[in-house]
């Protein structure tokens, strides 16, 4: 999974144009604290995922989003739209039913599963026993639809999960919990690089021996969400690899 | 999945799958790797294995999950798509201070996987859910 999100952000929330069919990559958790835009990157790597010739998408949440995420701006296709399947499980125990039987759900299987919110299923039955069964179990449904998928297909696996500026010990015991299970993540971090700026840096770290790469997301007034790499430490921020997302290839 | 095994364990697996259907045996080296790896966890997952306590269950959309009738006599469902193990031992010794890679349930699940001695039950896809959810409530 945490190629398509790489894929989100290096091409500076353009949409995909599917030259080739992305491999998945390594399931990723999404961490970040209140209003760090974690639901803004899932919805944009739904989107991602749900270009010509792939998808669907399965974007799981615990209630309806009130809006439309921030980044989904003016590159909204409602093709793409169309793909992405939102279920709306109100309690832990109804996410444990949605995915103990999702091999009981008709038509295609999804190639991306989304979960955003799991603290809020965690926080209901905080037993790690069940914390670690429910992971499993996002881990065994996505392991089912790429399956069902067929061979060199897989269904990612995108997690987001807030977290607190202090967390406790409860939480340090899930983190190390998911951290186990899910060798790719991403931290998201309200940061501004310079005065006057406002947005976050989101570190993606994608598990075995990938390198480290940092960006910079900023969201125009007009909604559209802007990307760039991180400036590089050493001083002079114009020397980072690109200015703007827009001219990535 | 991309959740793996550390390195060395997938690679004696694959070995040994190799070798048992060369020989239809483990070879004794095989053996002192396993012991070595995993220590007495290594002769209880062997002796599930002699006993034929795990169990592939199927349905017929494609998804699988194990079941091992563990020595005490309570069975155990195992996730082998993710390593998950619904054994205290693996909640503890693995989940909580990460001092094992394995429980004996599943190392048992991937020796029966190389010596292709599990045993089959197909069953529907709804009694699958019930499979699945069951473990939950047993948990609650």
């Amino acid at each position: 999974m945490a190629e398509t999100l790489r894929r989100v952000l290096t091409r500076g929330g353009a949409v995909w144009s599917g030259e080739n069919t992305p491999a998945a990559g390594p399931p990723l958790l999404l961490l970040g604290t209140p209003g760090s835009g974690k639901t803004a990157l899932l919805f944009a790597a739904a989107l991602e995922a749900a270009g010509e010739g792939q998808g669907p998408v399965l974007f799981l949440t615990r209630s309806p989003l009130q809006s439309m995420p921030r980044g989904a701006g003016t590159t909204l296709d409602p093709m793409r739209l169309q793909k992405i399947r939102f279920q709306y499980p109100p309690s832990t125990q109804e996410l444990f039913r949605l995915l103990c039987s999702a091999h009981e759900a008709p038509g295609p299987a999804p190639s991306l599963l989304l979960l955003d919110g799991l603290e809020e299923y965690l926080a209901e039955d905080p037993e790690p026993q069940e914390a670690a069964y429910l992971i499993a179990l996002l881990l065994d449904t996505a392991a089912h639809f790429s399956h069902r998928l067929g061979p060199g297909r897989d269904c990612g696996l995108m997690v987001a999960l807030q977290t607190q500026e202090e967390a406790d010990s409860g939480d340090v015991l899930h983190l190390a919990l998911l951290q186990r299970y899910f060798p790719a993540q991403c931290w998201l971090q309200p940061d501004a690089p310079g005065p006057g700026e406002h947005g976050l840096r989101a570190c993606l770290e994608p598990g075995g021996l990938g390198p480290r790469t940092e960006w910079w997301v900023t969201f125009r007034s007009d909604g559209e969400m802007m990307i760039a790499p991180w400036p590089t430490q050493a001083g002079d921020p114009s020397s980072g690899k690109g200015s703007s997302s827009g001219g990535q290839p | 999945m991309a959740v793996v095994l550390p390195a060395v364990v997938e690679e004696l697996l694959s070995e040994m799958a190799a070798a048992v259907q060369e020989s239809a045996r483990i070879p004794d080296e095989y053996l002192l790797s396993l012991k070595f790896l995993f220590g007495s966890s290594a002769t209880q997952a062997l002796d599930l294995v002699d006993r034929q306590s795990i169990t592939l269950i199927s349905s017929p959309s494609g998804r699988r999950v194990y079941q091992v009738l563990g020595s005490s006599g309570k069975t155990y469902t195992c996730l082998a798509s993710c390593h998950y193990c619904s054994c205290p031992a693996f909640a503890f010794s693995v989940l909580r201070k990460s001092d094992s890679i394995l429980c004996k349930h599943l190392l048992a699940v991937y020796l029966s996987q190389v010596m292709r001695t599990c045993q089959q039950l197909s069953v529907s896809d709804k009694q699958l859910t019930d499979i699945l959810l069951m473990e939950k409530k047993q948990e609650a």
